[in-house]
């Protein structure tokens, strides 16, 4: 956070004279200067023997990297009173570019592993990189990656994990059917069979010779019916049977069924089981024969064995909207050439031009150069216009197919590209997020730390023992005065700084509080117990809360051990300034609203043993409603 | 006549054009290549020694100071927006749009849009070596906007707010709406001591220096740079 204008930190501290004059309270002690003399020197970083020189504010201005952080003492060597690193210096040189002007290129000639270890080492994250050279480190990446994806599956392939459940196996059968010789099989015996339905239902509709007792020709399917039912039996069992199967080893049903394979299947299947169902009804016999028109659709049962089907769907899908826009301009030229030929054509006798819609016909034929010369016009002015029909249709149909064919592959890139990027941009704003809210939460984390360092010596030996925070204490000069002067303005303003989680639960434990506390002065509150119930204990309750650290334990050995404090009305007094401190991060918020009760409110405290509520400090004007928080 | 006839003539070829383009399908303008003006505006500095006169700067002071203003300034003038990016860096939580409106007000002495390296210079050489007076003179001036002399309710809720605002949404106890007002009201009880409901600078300054919290917290400024 901040870290390119830590140079700027002199000013954001001057600015805060602004806070001052308003505060109400006394404003907390900046943290210990560290000696000068560190602070304006030249460094030296000798990196595999090439020298390169900087300041050291220019180095401090990013606290979390490897240059910026107390991690480069571990390289500093005294002999020579330079910093000594045993990396590549080509790379290195991008590296401190980054600290002087604070944007990060990548270089195209560099190896994209390598560079990627330099960035891991020196604790940069890639996300920094700049705009200008982020696409490029990100298609780099992107093929390094793939590279050693097809690597690692085609080792994957081969070896199968050993204690696959009988369910997995199967979806692996069915997914890669080169895994196992039975999915192989599998997958030869369904694409015969779809092949054998297709075929199938297209030779029945062949004519097949004369019955002897009849003139006309009957089609196959009508002389075979047994035979072609049969076939067509034994083809949807072997479908329902793969569509079960493939349901049941699927590790999500629900996706599973939501996938458009499998809605394909559905459709496949269906007509036969609904013409079971319905047979030799006459009302339905018409709905039912364009049931079997849907039998059609097991053709693209294919697409599962041929990948070039899916991409050219996938392709069509994406190039919808041009689609749509020739299908829209060729609509509005048909409109325009139908009304005017069939004003033309209005004068002639027996005219096919009967009315506009049926002028559409001859228009389309037109215009597509298809001509069938079932609808000609007579008259010369009828002529005229059909010539410029014909002539704009040829414009008007071949200048933007080739249009639609560039934006076939043109959109299938950018789209590709721009998922890419806007995937992209959506973790780098997470990252980069994360890394800010790393910020704050290093400010919890220096709270925590500073109130621990105001307390007890005996809790802080603990601390000291547990030795969990020390590592938290920001021993670089830039955090520690963002710190304070962060404090300053909570001081200022008399609110802190919390995160989310821990915002959400106390807004709702204020408002829970608050609806108990409306109702009666008393704080035997009736029906809701939980709103008497310490602040602590309906944290602990509720399993929302979500402190890193919290524990039980901890809460009520801290509860019980505050008590007796709380008591007596003098000892709150005497120290207004108390922070008593917890060991976990949670509860310094939960101590510090002790501190953030005005006195008023303190000489109610003696009538609220019973466990007290969490405070609510914004509302002073509830004075006769005792707010105590849960220590 | 004629200048309707122009305005006809105006909207429809304005008219063709979306129908061309919509035609065409390219419903969205294609991208003007937007100025880019590089602010050519310039601006250096007057001599290190001069400044060294000027304010209570050290020269080793004055080039860290420069060295920093310049990095993120490379045209040694800070407008108003870069000036909110840089303070808005220091609190990530909360809005400070509206505080950094306010310094830039201050710090901008000669109010034409953007703060040099020597505004920026002097108004810290106030702020962080001047006398407790001058410290004071100068937050009485950041209270007051429009410079005549008197903190009225409204600009002092103006500035509460803002400070307010830097805190954000994720407070303890929860921001109540009602804050700054309070806030303002406590403020006004303390300084306003003729009760005309305007702060003047002579009340201001004595009620500062009689309170111990805001004396000491002014002494907090020695030793920032």
């Amino acid at each position: 956070m901040a870290a390119g204008v830590a140079a700027w930190l002199p000013f954001a501290r001057a600015a805060a004279i602004g806070w001052m004059p308003v505060a109400t309270r006394p404003m907390p002690v900046p943290p210990r200067e560290k000696k000068k003399s560190q602070d304006q020197g030249l460094l030296v970083l000798n990196v595999s023997g090439q020298k390169f020189q900087t300041w050291s504010n220019t180095l401090e201005r990013y606290p979390d990297t490897l240059l910026g952080s107390t991690e480069r003492d571990f390289f500093f060597h005294e002999e020579t009173n330079e910093y000594f690193f045993d990396r590549d210096p080509d790379i290195f040189r991008h590296i401190l570019n980054f600290y002087r002007t604070g944007k990060l290129h990548y270089p195209r000639q560099e190896c994209i592993a390598a560079y990627d270890e330099e960035l891991s080492f020196f604790g940069i994250i890639p996300e920094i990189i700049g705009d200008c050279c982020y696409e490029e480190y990100k298609d780099r990446r992107r093929e390094n990656q793939e590279r050693l994806q097809d690597d690692e599956d085609d080792e994957k392939e081969d070896v199968a994990p050993l204690n696959m459940t009988f369910r997995e196996y199967m979806w692996r059968a069915f997914e890669n059917p080169h895994t196992s010789t039975t999915a192989l099989v599998l997958y030869y015996v369904t694409g015969f069979f779809i092949a054998i339905s297709v075929m199938a239902n297209v030779v029945e509709t062949v004519p097949c010779g004369t019955l002897p007792n009849r003139a006309k020709e009957i089609s196959c399917g009508d002389r075979y019916a047994l035979a072609f039912f049969c076939l067509d039996t034994a083809c949807v069992m072997i479908f329902t049977v793969e569509y079960l199967l493939r349901l049941i080893a699927a590790p999500s049903r629900y996706n599973f069924m939501k996938s458009v394979m499998s809605i394909i299947d559905v459709v496949a299947i269906m007509p036969y089981y609904i013409g079971l169902v319905m047979t030799d009804n006459d009302q339905v016999s018409g709905a039912f024969v364009t049931l079997r028109v849907f039998r059609v659709f097991r053709i693209f049962k294919f697409s599962r064995h041929s990948a070039g089907l899916r991409i050219l769907g996938y392709t069509l899908k994406s190039c919808a909207s041009e689609l749509g826009f020739l299908l829209f301009s060729l609509t509005m030229a048909i409109i325009i050439f139908a009304t005017v030929m069939f004003y033309a054509e209005k004068g002639s006798t027996s005219s096919k031009f009967t009315s506009i819609p049926a002028a559409f016909w001859y228009t389309i034929v037109t215009m597509t150069t298809l001509g069938y010369g079932d609808m000609v016009p007579k008259t010369i002015v009828g002529k005229i216009f059909g010539s410029i029909c014909s002539l704009s249709g040829v414009l008007v149909i071949a200048l933007p197919v080739p249009v639609i064919v560039s934006n076939f592959s043109r959109i299938y890139h950018q789209s590709q590209r721009a998922e890419k990027r806007r995937a992209q941009k959506k973790t780098r704003i997470a990252k980069i997020r994360a890394s800010k809210s790393r910020g704050t939460n290093a400010y919890m984390h220096y709270k925590q730390y500073n109130g621990h360092f105001l307390t007890h010596s005996s809790l802080e030996e603990a601390c000291k023992e547990a030795g969990q925070l020390l590592v938290g204490k920001p021993n670089i000069p830039f955090e520690s005065h963002h710190h304070h002067l962060l404090h300053c303005l909570e001081k200022t303003t008399n609110h802190e700084f919390i995160d989310e989680q821990t915002f959400e639960t106390n807004c709702m434990e204020v408002t829970m509080v608050n609806k108990s506390g409306s109702r009666t002065s008393s704080m035997s509150g009736s029906s809701s117990p939980h709103g008497l119930s310490s602040c602590c204990s309906r944290r602990h309750r509720r399993k929302s809360f979500s402190l890193p650290n919290s524990n039980n334990q901890e809460l009520s050995t801290i509860q019980i051990r505050e008590r007796p404090i709380v008591n007596s009305r003098s000892s709150l007094n005497a120290k207004p300034d108390f922070e008593t401190v917890p060991l976990k991060s949670g509860h310094s918020y939960v101590t510090s609203s002790v501190v953030t009760l005005p006195p008023a409110a303190s000489s109610l405290l003696t009538s609220s043993d019973n466990g007290g509520s969490s405070s609510s400090t914004c509302n002073y004007s509830q004075s006769n409603i005792v707010r105590v928080s849960a220590l | 006549m004629s200048h309707c006839r122009k305005r006809c003539k105006r909207q429809l070829t304005k008219v063709f054009r979306l129908f061309y383009r919509f035609l065409t399908g390219t419903l969205e303008k294609d991208s003007v290549e937007d100025d880019f003006e590089l602010s050519t505006v310039c601006h250096r500095p007057e001599g290190l020694d001069k400044l060294q006169e000027q304010t209570k700067f050290t020269k080793k002071e004055l080039q860290v100071l420069y060295r920093g203003f310049k990095n993120e300034c490379p045209c040694g003038v800070v407008n108003e927006e870069t000036f909110k990016t840089i303070y808005s860096q220091f609190f990530p939580q909360g809005d400070s749009g509206a505080y950094a409106h306010f310094l830039f007000e201050a710090f901008d002495t000669n109010k034409n849009g953007s703060v040099s390296f020597e505004d920026f210079v002097f108004g810290l050489s106030i702020i962080l070596r001047g006398t407790i007076n001058d410290r004071l003179n100068w937050a009485f001036n950041l209270y007051d906007q429009n410079k005549d002399g008197c903190i009225t309710k409204e600009e002092m809720m103006d500035i509460m707010k803002s400070i307010y605002d830097m805190m954000g949404k994720y407070t303890y106890p929860c921001m109540h709406e009602e804050a700054p007002r309070e806030h303002v009201e406590s403020f006004f009880q303390k300084m306003d001591r003729n009760n005309d409901g305007v702060v003047t600078i002579d009340e201001f300054i004595e009620t500062c220096q009689k309170d111990e919290n805001i004396m000491q917290s002014m002494q907090l400024f020695d030793n920032v740079i």
